[in-house]
């Protein structure tokens, strides 16, 4: 519980869980969350779909770690509100016994998570991305975690919301660092790069790009695009699993996803 | 989410909000006013209103005019549109119940058995939907609302019944804040108390329900107004409903400005109460304070 009785959420200011949750047609989304969501649409109609094909992206990577790869072990930074297609819940599809803890900073994300996902293999826990070791050592976590045992690392649609500043590449090697070898990090990722499509220039999607982080600079976190050299750069130290860092509607595709592909940058790579 | 049907039919309540909805839906993808939607059935705006809200039932006539009006012409979609307006008039079966269950609640019991989300914060009681039959009797006698022993059976009965749908397939989620003051109060005395706080422990062990305790010690709250019960429907077209319960009748809020309050404070109270995973110990030593 909180440590007083001040407030800790405030549904008064957009949130950017709240505003995915949102776009993916949920309920927990409130006036000022939509109010930006909806400037957002207006500014890039295929807000909506990005936002779905990267929950289709995380859950075709789950697949890949738990099936393929056979990891057992899942850590999901930036978990985001419950939705339907949990990461447990694709995970213990392929294997009852994977184990996932969802990690967010927001309160009201975890109160959600607590109540809804927690259960035998779940744990929820309040910590900040930016604080990797106190992730880690959490007793909940290493309760539920073998940290000697290979770890899937989810960065889905996270990693964009804190500028360089904020040093997410040391954040995400340190990660790299902590976890033993044959681990994997999986992650998305916003861009404004552009891939050949008929309908948008690279200028106008620049633009659109700068406006949509504009946007966001009235919500509780701001928004950094990066360019596909850039998000490689998380991967230092990984090995990229076929077909390497791609437009997430481009990895693996089950043919679920929209067919243009842009927007978000994602893969899959294995600690060496 | 996926747009799933209510898996127990939500009964009459629910299939009105469901047409009403849709046929809403309907008008603003074409851009009419209501007026202009309303002389199409020689009626007032108004009555488009109450339609569309889910507030009166409907006559094949309208239905099929307002369908006309909207150009909906593939028979088989006015067909099914129709299905779902005649079910709307099918009484639940809490109808038997009708002599200890006024309309208000009936209106409850309809909307709750068709929640895919049921989230409550209770000062007073413990959640009905996890009361025990011996707790139920204490209440219903120690606020004098029923006379004969008869009815309060009769009352319990009825409770049990709604308490079916926790277990039931495709059963709703339940996620209840109970003041610390509701689970010490010692309702029909100690040993009706512990049977009622082992109840809640096993309660906790379902799956689809969560519990958290709200504890003294957080002091002022932003629920002391009372208790209250957000409803969540599966079909993305229906807004939460906020269920205020009084003495002889109860609120149903469905605007969302409203709502929305509503669930700022339970957010609130759900951030503020102690985790579900600490619930069984506080019962616990509940039960060894008793």
């Amino acid at each position: 519980m909180a440590d007083d009785w001040t407030t800790t959420i405030n549904t008064g200011v957009p949130n950017p869980a709240r505003i995915y949750d949102y776009f993916l047609g949920g309920k927990d989304n409130f006036p000022a969350d939509r109010e930006v969501a909806d400037q957002l649409l207006a500014i890039a109609p295929v807000a909506r779909d990005v936002v779905e094909d990267n929950r289709a992206f995380l859950r075709r990577a789950v697949r890949y770690l738990v099936g393929e790869a056979g990891i057992r072990q899942f850590v999901d930074l930036g978990s985001g509100l419950p939705t339907q297609g949990n990461v447990h819940e694709i995970a213990q599809e392929v294997a009852s016994d994977a184990r996932v803890v969802y990690v967010d900073n927001d309160p009201m994300v975890v109160t959600h998570s607590r109540a809804l996902l927690a259960g035998e293999n779940t744990v929820a826990i309040q910590a900040d991305l930016r604080e990797p070791a106190q992730i880690l050592q959490d007793p909940e976590v290493r309760e539920l975690i073998d940290l000697d045992q290979p770890i899937a690392l989810l960065l889905m649609a996270i990693l964009h919301f804190l500028p360089d500043e904020e040093d997410p590449f040391g954040i995400v090697a340190w990660f790299r660092d902590a976890l033993p070898a044959g681990s994997y990090l999986a992650l998305s990722h916003g861009t404004t790069d552009i891939p050949e499509r008929p309908d948008m220039s690279p200028e106008e999607m620049a633009e659109m790009g700068a406006r949509v982080e504009r946007l966001y600079q009235l919500t509780t976190a701001s928004l950094v695009t990066r360019t596909r050299a850039q998000v490689g750069r998380f991967f230092d130290g990984f090995e990229l699993v076929p077909p390497g860092l791609t437009e997430i509607q481009l990895w693996r595709p089950d043919g679920r996803s929209s067919l243009l592909p842009g927007g978000f940058y994602g893969g899959v790579g294995r600690k060496r | 989410m996926a747009e799933t049907r209510a898996h127990s039919g939500g009964g009459p309540t629910v299939q009105r909000m469901l047409v009403g909805a849709r046929l809403r839906r309907l008008r603003t993808d074409l851009g009419l006013s209501r007026e202009e939607a309303a002389a199409a059935i020689r009626a007032s705006e108004w009555k488009i209103h109450r339609l569309e809200n889910g507030q009166v039932g409907f006559k094949e006539r309208d239905i099929v005019d307002l369908l006309a009006r909207y150009q909906v012409r593939d028979p088989a979609e006015v067909a099914e549109f129709l299905a779902l307006a005649k079910e709307a008039n099918v009484p639940g079966w809490w109808q038997h119940y009708g002599d200890v269950l006024p309309g208000w609640f009936r209106t409850y019991v309809d909307l709750e058995s068709a929640a895919s989300l049921i989230r409550c914060y209770e000062g007073q009681f413990v959640p009905g939907l996890l009361q025990t039959d011996a707790y139920l009797r204490a209440v219903v006698q120690g606020a004098h609302l029923a006379e004969t022993s008869e009815e309060v059976g009769r009352r319990v009965r009825l409770r049990l019944a709604r308490q079916t749908l926790l277990t039931r397939e495709h059963p709703p989620r339940l996620w209840a804040v109970v003041d610390e003051a509701a689970l010490r109060r010692p309702v029909g005395g100690p040993e009706v108390m512990r049977g009622q706080l082992e109840r809640l422990v096993e309660a906790t062990k379902l799956p689809n329900v969560t519990l958290q305790v709200l504890p003294f010690a957080s002091g002022a709250h932003s629920a002391m107004v009372g208790s209250f019960t957000v409803l969540r429907f599966p079909d993305r077209e229906l807004p939460d409903v906020v269920y205020l319960e009084h003495l002889t009748s109860a609120l149903y809020l469905d605007k969302r400005a409203e709502v929305e309050r509503y669930l700022d404070v339970i957010e609130l109270l759900s951030v503020d109460s102690e985790p579900p995973a600490r619930t069984v110990e506080i019962l616990t030593g509940m039960l060894d304070e008793l």
